[in-house]
């Protein structure tokens, strides 16, 4: 490590000397300015440097006939500025600019630098709708996924009519990239504006079964979201979304999806989410789910993070669909592995799920006790709230001296004011609860 | 969905701010300041989440709810001088975000061959189209490290193509770059197996002394 750091070190003259697209690929001007922040001496000599930087940059803005190549090198500049809080307002209208009539690489700055300084309600918004437009419907690919990025990022409800139509049409574009991004898009029209969006919840049944599993998922995104909203209306598709998961887990997809030997995680976890809405409190639903459930337990590999996250998510489906004994058992037992973990983060999710659990199997925490009180012990300050939480909800007639003397104890040795005001709380309401 | 992704060095400077969801110049600095202050003083082996704290409370004194309530968590990573920090609300799986930031960090490491933070400074604007290309509108697009560097690569060429580079100044470039590659080949594949307690600490991040 030391080595290759010396190495780093002793090349470093080599890449500041570079010229305009030399190596490091950056403007001698950009390299001085960072040179001197690195040896500036205090904070108010940082300061004089940006506000330099800054009324630089403007003063270069403000020169007619800039190159777009040269306008580009200004905007990252301006980006960077921006980035440390410096107010680069009269920048904007360039990088709008920029955006419109640059080659690729200078388009992308633009768009870039617009969505990072401009946002939905700014009143220059408007003068991208026609570019973004005829980004849409350029042939080139790269255009049209920049038009579809700029359309997630910079959308507001007034443009969504003006583009909808292109958007909703690049649904059906060979390049499952294209597809992808078109559907986060409409994502992000529904969550602007759903009642705008709803004659095509038809074409979003059909991204489900798009041929390209990555475009599937993408669209486990509007789903979750949808079923959220209203999971009547989605009921009839719990069959489709638990062979989904069975396919995932039974190893049908390409070996591109698979992270660390688990196939497609991510879509994994979103799938379980959306089971467990549709599941939650209907019975029939829930009996659809049970046996891929069961294997998703069996098969879930524990010797990564992202097993844990499935097998995580997993258990909290069970908890929230219609009891199945069977299932709560396995799954108790799976909470236990989290629990007896040397890793923090995994004993923070055993004791989120415990407390998930306590409504359908109250026994559940008896058995973890002594993990428990480590947890209570633990130095680590969100664990160890994580825990009173637990010990909170876990409270009954027999325990609750006890529950609350360690409470007390709590309250009196932290000096965080948002968990000493949350520990108050909960005393209170306990002594409201059980008054002897 | 996630909020926002931020990623400052161990001394609180930013290195690439992402806010997919409005807020004022003021109020993003005072996001990463207070970001900053909550991870820093975290030890080394406790969980890699935050939440609640002075923000989810709402009860904020001077100002009001940052960033959405209480129904929103911090999930960080520590790699040698820099923090990677996702604010994400209760829709996000903790570890699944845990190892989309490990993705994101592969992916650079990749797409820079054998990244610092030099290159976070320098181009800002190549690590925000990686980051295009992993998390679009909030929420997750693309989690294969392998599919995102072919996209940066597509992009890439044609980038080379309409700046009508010429052979030469390639070539110095990648013999300098061929001299470090050794080592962090097997440092990258190294830090790839490693487990989630024993963070991959050693990923390329070094801390350059002229530097702060």
């Amino acid at each position: 490590m030391t080595e290759v750091m010396e190495r780093t070190l002793a090349s470093l003259p080599m890449f500041m000397k570079g010229e305009l697209g030399g190596p490091f690929g950056v403007s001698r001007g950009f390299q001085t300015l960072i040179k001197a922040i690195g040896e500036s001496q205090s904070k108010h000599e940082e300061e004089r440097i940006m506000k330099k930087e800054v009324s630089y940059l403007q003063q270069k803005l403000t020169q007619p006939d800039i190159s777009n190549k040269h306008m580009k090198e200004l905007l990252v500049r301006l980006v960077y500025c921006n980035m440390l809080g410096h107010d680069i307002t009269f920048g904007y209208i360039h990088a709008l600019k920029l955006a419109q009539q640059g080659g690729l690489v200078e388009k992308r700055v633009g768009y870039l630098a617009v969505s990072l300084f401009l946002h939905e309600d700014h009143e220059l918004i408007m003068l991208l709708i026609n570019t973004i437009q005829k980004d849409l419907k350029s042939t080139n690919i790269l255009h049209v996924c920049m038009g579809l990025t700029a359309v997630c990022a910079l959308i507001s409800t007034e443009m969504i009519p003006a583009l909808l139509p292109m958007v909703e049409d690049k649904l059906q574009h060979p390049k499952e990239v294209v597809r992808k991004k078109a559907i986060m898009a409409l994502h992000r029209f529904y969550l602007k504006a759903p009642n705008m969006v709803q004659h095509i919840h038809e074409k979003f049944r059909k991204v489900l079964c798009d041929r390209d599993p990555g475009v599937m998922g993408a669209s486990l995104n509007i789903f979750y979201d949808l079923i959220k909203e209203d999971v009547e209306k989605h009921r009839d598709l719990t069959n489709t979304f638990a062979c989904i998961m069975k396919q995932v887990i039974g190893g049908k997809l390409t070996n591109d999806f698979t992270y660390h030997s688990v196939p497609a995680p991510w879509i994994q976890v979103q799938l379980l989410r959306i089971l467990g809405m549709l599941g939650a409190g209907h019975k029939k639903n829930s009996e659809q789910m049970y046996a891929v459930l069961d294997e998703t337990l069996d098969k879930s590999e524990i010797n990564h993070n992202i097993g844990y996250a499935v097998l995580y998510e997993c258990v909290r489906t069970v908890t929230a669909i219609h009891p199945n004994p069977a299932l709560l058992e396995k799954a108790a037992e799976r909470i236990g592995r989290f629990l007896r973990s040397h890793s923090n983060n995994l004993r923070y999710l055993g004791i989120t799920a415990l407390t998930s659990m306590l409504p359908v199997l109250p026994g559940v925490a008896g058995e973890h006790q002594l993990v428990v009180i480590e947890c209570l012990d633990d130095p680590d300050e969100t664990l160890q709230r994580k825990t009173l939480d637990l010990l909170y909800r876990m409270t009954g007639p027999t325990n609750v001296t006890v529950i609350c003397d360690r409470l007390i104890s709590h309250l009196s040795t932290t000096a965080d004011t948002y968990l000493q005001s949350d520990l108050v709380t909960k005393i209170t309401q306990l002594a409201e609860r059980y008054p002897s | 969905m996630i909020k926002a992704i931020v990623v400052f060095n161990n001394h609180g400077k930013p290195r690439l701010i992402k806010f997919f969801q409005h807020y004022n110049e003021d109020m993003q600095q005072q996001i990463v300041r207070e970001t900053f202050h909550l991870v820093s003083k975290r030890d080394e082996n406790v969980c890699n989440f935050l939440e609640g704290g002075r923000w989810a409370s709402g009860k904020n004194s001077d100002s009001e709810n940052l960033i959405g309530g209480s129904d929103y968590k911090i999930i960080y990573r520590h790699y040698a001088t820099l923090y990677f920090v996702f604010c994400v609300d209760s829709s996000e799986s903790e570890l699944g975000i845990l190892d989309l930031i490990q993705v994101f960090v592969e992916t650079l490491d990749k797409a820079f061959e054998n990244v610092c933070e030099l290159d976070l400074i320098f181009h800002v604007d190549k690590v925000h189209y990686i980051l295009q290309e992993l998390v679009m509108g909030g929420m997750v697009l693309e989690t294969n490290m392998t599919e995102i560097v072919t996209r940066i690569e597509e992009q890439s060429k044609l980038e080379k193509s309409e700046a009508g580079l010429t052979a030469v100044p390639e070539r110095a470039a990648s013999a300098v770059k061929a001299g470090l590659a050794g080592a962090p080949a097997r440092v990258v594949s190294a830090a790839k197996n490693l487990d989630l307690p024993k963070l991959p600490s050693n990923i390329q991040l070094p801390n350059l002394p002229s530097f702060r």
